[in-house]
C-alpha cells in the first residue's frame, strides 16, 4: 500500500539554514532602498508645496533617524552590488568560437562600471550643488 | 569498549504511521564510517525494517540522498568523523519530496521534470549512422561539460525553496540539463527547449537562492545554468519583440 507523506514547506523555512538566511538578507536590502525612495518622493512632494515646506523637509533630513536610514540604505545598496557583481561572471559567459572574454574580465568590467557610475553621479551632484550656491 | 556514535534516523512506515518520527541508534564509530555505512550497519545488525536507498557507494548513482543535520547530502559521500563533537547526527529523507518510507523519497516529480526538457541531442536532420559520429572539439565540449556531470541525486531540489513551494517548478537539475544540451555544439534543439525555459515553471521561477549549487555533490552549479538560461530567455524575448515590430509576427 502506498501512502507517501507529503512534506509541506514550513513558513519559517528561511530561518532554518544559514544559506537561506544569507539569501533573505540579500533580498531584504530592498527594504531600506524602498524607504529611501519614499523619502525622496516625499521631498519632491514638499517641493511642489512651496519653499517653506521644502525647507522643513530639508531640516527633517538632519534628524538622526533619517541620517541612520541613509547610512543603512547605502550599506544595503553596496552589499547588494558587491554580491551581485560577484555572481555576474557565472551568468554572463562570453565564450563562443568568435569571441571569448575571461570571467575575471567580465567581473572587472562590471566593478569598474559600478565605480565609474557612482563616482560620476557624486561629482555631478557636487557640481550641481556648487552651481546652485549650496555651499 | 568501542567508540559509539548516536544516529537519529527518521522513520515513516506508511502502514502504521500518520507522520514521520525519529528513532535513535548507537553505531560503532570508525574514522572511515560514512552515513551510508551507518545506515547499513543499522539495517543489517539492529533493525531490518529500516528502508533507505543506495547502490554505488561512490557518489555516482545518485540514489543515497538524505538530509544530514538539515543539509542535503549523499549518504555515501558524508562521513561521521565530520560530525564528531557536534552531538547526535540526524538523518532524514530529502526535503521537498514526498516520503515513500523512512529515508526513501518519491522522486518521480524530479524524473518527470528531467524528461520535460528533452535531454537528448535534437537535430534538424539526423545524419545516417554510416556518416559517423557528430564531431566536436574538446573546447566545444568544455562549454557544457560541468552541466553534464549531474547524477540526478535530487539534492539541489531538496535545497530549493522554490521547488518546495511549487513542485511544478522544473527545478535546478532539469534546467541545468536543458543548458547542458543547449550549449552542446552538436545540438539544434535550443528553440524547442525555449518554451520550457520561458514557461512559468521555467527559469523565471528561480530567485537565485543559490543553495542548490552549494549542495551539489558534482559541482554542476545548477544556479549558474538556470541564470544563464534567463539570459537566453531574455534574448529570445528581445528577438521575438523585434520581429513583431518589424511585422514578421511568427513569434
Ligand atoms: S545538479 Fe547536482 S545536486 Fe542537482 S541532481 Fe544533479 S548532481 Fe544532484
Ligand atoms: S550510493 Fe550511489 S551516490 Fe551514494
Amino acid at each position: 500500500m502506498r501512502k507517501p507523506y507529503v512534506q509541506r514547506q514550513r513558513a519559517d523555512w528561511w530561518l532554518r539554514n544559514p544559506a537561506y538566511r544569507r539569501y533573505m538578507l540579500r533580498e531584504a536590502t530592498a527594504l531600506p532602498l524602498l524607504l529611501y525612495a519614499l523619502l525622496l518622493m516625499s521631498g519632491l512632494y514638499q517641493f511642489t508645496r512651496g519653499e517653506a515646506a521644502f525647507l522643513a523637509w530639508l531640516a527633517l533630513l538632519r534628524s538622526p533617524w533619517l541620517l541612520a536610514l541613509h547610512g543603512l540604505a547605502l550599506a544595503a545598496a553596496q552589499y547588494h552590488a558587491v554580491t551581485w557583481i560577484a555572481l555576474v561572471p557565472k551568468i554572463l559567459v562570453i565564450d563562443s568560437d568568435r569571441l571569448r572574454v575571461s570571467p575575471a574580465t567580465v567581473q572587472r568590467v562590471h566593478q569598474l562600471g559600478a565605480v565609474t557610475c557612482n563616482a560620476g553621479l557624486l561629482v555631478l551632484a557636487l557640481l550641481l550643488l556648487r552651481a546652485a550656491g549650496g555651499y | 569498549m568501542t567508540d559509539k556514535v548516536t544516529v537519529r534516523v527518521q522513520r515513516y512506515r506508511p502502514e502504521e504511521d500518520a507522520a514521520p518520527w525519529e528513532q535513535s541508534f548507537e553505531v560503532p564509530y570508525s574514522e572511515d564510517l560514512s552515513i551510508l555505512d551507518a545506515l547499513n550497519q543499522i539495517k543489517d545488525q539492529q533493525d531490518p525494517t529500516l528502508s533507505h536507498r543506495w547502490s554505488c557507494r561512490m557518489a555516482i548513482c545518485g540514489s543515497c540522498g538524505v538530509m544530514v543535520n538539515n543539509e542535503p547530502r549523499l549518504a555515501c559521500k558524508t562521513f561521521l568523523r565530520d560530525y564528531r563533537d557536534r552531538g547526535p547526527v540526524q538523518v532524514r529523507a530529502l526535503d521537498n519530496f514526498p516520503i515513500e518510507r523512512d529515508l526513501v523519497s518519491d522522486i518521480s516529480g524530479l524524473v518527470e521534470h528531467l524528461e520535460t526538457v528533452q535531454p537528448w541531442l535534437i537535430r534538424a536532420r539526423e545524419s545516417p549512422v554510416g556518416e559517423g559520429a557528430y564531431l566536436q572539439t574538446p573546447e566545444q565540449m568544455q562549454r557544457y561539460a560541468a552541466f553534464g556531470q549531474c547524477i540526478n541525486c535530487g539534492l539541489c531540489y531538496a535545497a530549493c525553496p522554490q521547488f518546495g513551494r511549487d513542485p511544478a517548478f522544473l527545478g535546478p537539475g532539469a534546467l541545468a540539463l536543458a543548458q547542458r544540451y543547449n550549449l552542446d555544439s552538436r545540438d539544434e534543439g535550443a528553440a524547442q527547449r525555449m518554451q520550457w525555459l520561458n514557461a512559468d515553471v521555467g527559469v523565471w521561477s528561480c530567485t537565485f537562492v543559490g543553495y542548490c549549487s552549494e549542495v551539489c555533490p558534482k559541482d554542476v552549479d545548477p544556479a549558474a545554468a538556470i541564470n544563464r538560461g534567463k539570459v537566453a530567455s531574455d534574448l529570445n524575448y528581445a528577438v521575438n519583440l523585434f520581429n513583431i515590430l518589424r511585422g514578421k509576427d511568427n513569434a
